[in-house]
C-alpha cells in the first residue's frame, strides 16, 4: 500500500515536471517573459535589417524592452516595440537599428529626445535603418570606376 | 558633414517629375529648390564680387523652408529639458546660426556635383511629413535623401532633419553633443560650437 502511494506521488511529480517544462518552453518561444507589463510603441524603418521579434531595445546600453512584432507595410518594416513600464520615450526620440559588433545580433537603440512623452501605442517618427556597408562600398567602388575623366 | 551639405544642396535643383499637390510638403521643397536655382543662375549674381549678396539671398530662401531653431533643439536631445530658459535661448540662436551658415554657404560648392533629383514621394502623419528623393551625381551615383518636416502654427511645412544614406543630421549631432556633455560639460559644448562658428558672439 505504501509502495503504491509512493509510486503515485513520484508519477504525479514527474507529470507536473513535464507540464512545467512544456509551459516554460512555450513562453520562452513566445518571448513572453520580457513582455510582462509595459506599453507598445510603433516605429517604421525603410529597412528592417534582420530585426526580429524578441530583438532587444536599448537606451545607453541598458535593455528597456523587446521587439514584439515586425511586419511589412507599404514596402517598409513596421515594428512594434514593447517598452518596459516606467521608461519614458519622447516624441522626438530617434530609433536606430544597430549591430553588436560587425556580424553580431541586431538590436534597436533609442536616442532620447527633449520633447513631450509618447503615449502608449504612439509612434516613434524618426528612425534610422542599419548602415548598409555593402551599398556604401559598392558606391565607393562605382564612383571610382565611373568617375568621368577631368 | 560633407554629405549632409551635399544633400541640402539638392534644394537648388529643379528636377523630379512626380506630380505633387499644391502646398504639400514635397511641393514646398520643390518650390524652395526652384527659387534657389533661379538665384544661383542669375547673371547679375555671378562672380566673387557678388558672392556675399548671393549667399544672403540663398540663406533667406532656406530660412523660409528650414526650421533651424527646431533642428537645434532636436540636436540637444534629452539635455534640452535640463537647460535654463536663458541657456535654451542662447543655444538655439548659436547652433541654428551655425547650421544656417554652414549649410547655406556650401550650396554653390556642391551644386556642381549634382546631375538630377528624382522625387520619390511623401508620407504624411498628422503634422509630420517625410519627403523622399534620390540625388544623382554627375558620376551617376545615387544618394537616397529624406527630408523630415513638420507643419508649424502658420500651416507651413518646415524641414527639421535631413537623412542621407540613412544617416540623420539630428542624430549625428545629438550623439556628438551627448558625448561632449558626458565627457566634460554643457559649457564646454558651447565653447566648442563657438570655436567652429567664428561669427558667434
Amino acid at each position: 500500500m505504501k509502495k503504491q502511494r509512493f509510486e503515485f506521488f513520484v508519477g504525479l511529480f514527474m507529470a507536473l515536471g513535464i507540464l512545467s517544462l512544456a509551459i516554460l518552453s512555450i513562453r520562452i518561444a513566445r518571448n513572453e517573459f520580457s513582455h510582462s507589463g509595459g506599453y507598445e510603441v510603433q516605429a517604421v524603418f525603410t529597412n528592417g535589417n534582420g530585426i526580429r521579434a524578441g530583438s532587444p531595445i536599448l537606451i545607453a546600453g541598458v535593455e528597456v524592452g523587446r521587439v514584439k512584432q515586425i511586419a511589412l507595410k507599404d514596402y517598409e518594416a513596421q515594428i512594434v516595440l514593447m517598452i518596459q513600464p516606467g521608461v519614458v520615450l519622447q516624441k522626438d526620440a530617434i530609433a536606430s537599428i544597430k549591430t553588436k559588433g560587425l556580424i553580431g545580433e541586431k538590436y534597436i537603440e533609442i536616442t532620447p529626445g527633449g520633447g513631450e512623452p509618447i503615449a502608449p501605442n504612439g509612434v516613434i517618427r524618426d528612425t534610422e535603418p542599419a548602415m548598409d556597408f555593402e551599398a556604401i562600398i559598392s558606391k565607393f567602388v562605382q564612383g571610382n570606376v565611373s568617375k568621368p575623366a577631368q | 558633414m560633407k554629405i549632409v551639405s551635399f544633400a541640402l544642396a539638392a534644394l537648388m535643383l529643379v528636377a523630379g517629375t512626380a506630380a505633387v499637390r499644391a502646398d504639400s510638403p514635397m511641393a514646398e521643397v520643390k518650390a524652395t529648390t526652384e527659387n534657389i536655382l533661379v538665384l544661383l543662375k542669375d547673371p547679375n549674381l555671378q562672380g566673387e564680387s557678388k558672392k556675399a549678396e548671393r549667399q544672403q539671398l540663398v540663406r533667406a530662401q532656406m530660412e523660409k523652408r528650414f526650421a533651424w531653431d527646431q533642428s537645434a533643439r532636436a540636436c540637444l536631445g534629452r539635455h534640452w529639458t535640463r537647460r535654463t530658459p536663458e541657456e535654451k535661448t542662447e543655444f538655439t540662436k548659436l547652433f541654428s546660426d551655425f547650421l544656417k551658415e554652414t549649410y547655406s554657404d556650401k550650396i554653390a560648392t556642391y551644386y556642381n556635383d549634382l546631375d538630377k533629383i528624382n522625387y520619390q514621394g511623401e508620407k504624411l502623419i498628422d503634422d509630420y511629413a517625410q519627403v523622399k528623393l534620390v540625388l544623382t551625381t554627375k558620376a551617376k551615383i545615387d544618394h537616397p535623401v529624406e527630408y523630415r518636416m513638420q507643419k508649424n502654427a502658420s500651416g507651413d511645412w518646415k524641414v527639421y532633419d535631413v537623412v542621407i544614406e540613412g544617416i540623420s543630421l539630428v542624430k549625428n549631432y545629438r550623439d556628438q553633443f551627448d558625448a561632449i556633455i558626458a565627457k566634460s560639460s554643457y559649457e564646454e559644448l558651447i565653447q566648442e560650437i563657438k570655436a567652429k562658428h567664428p561669427s558667434a558672439p
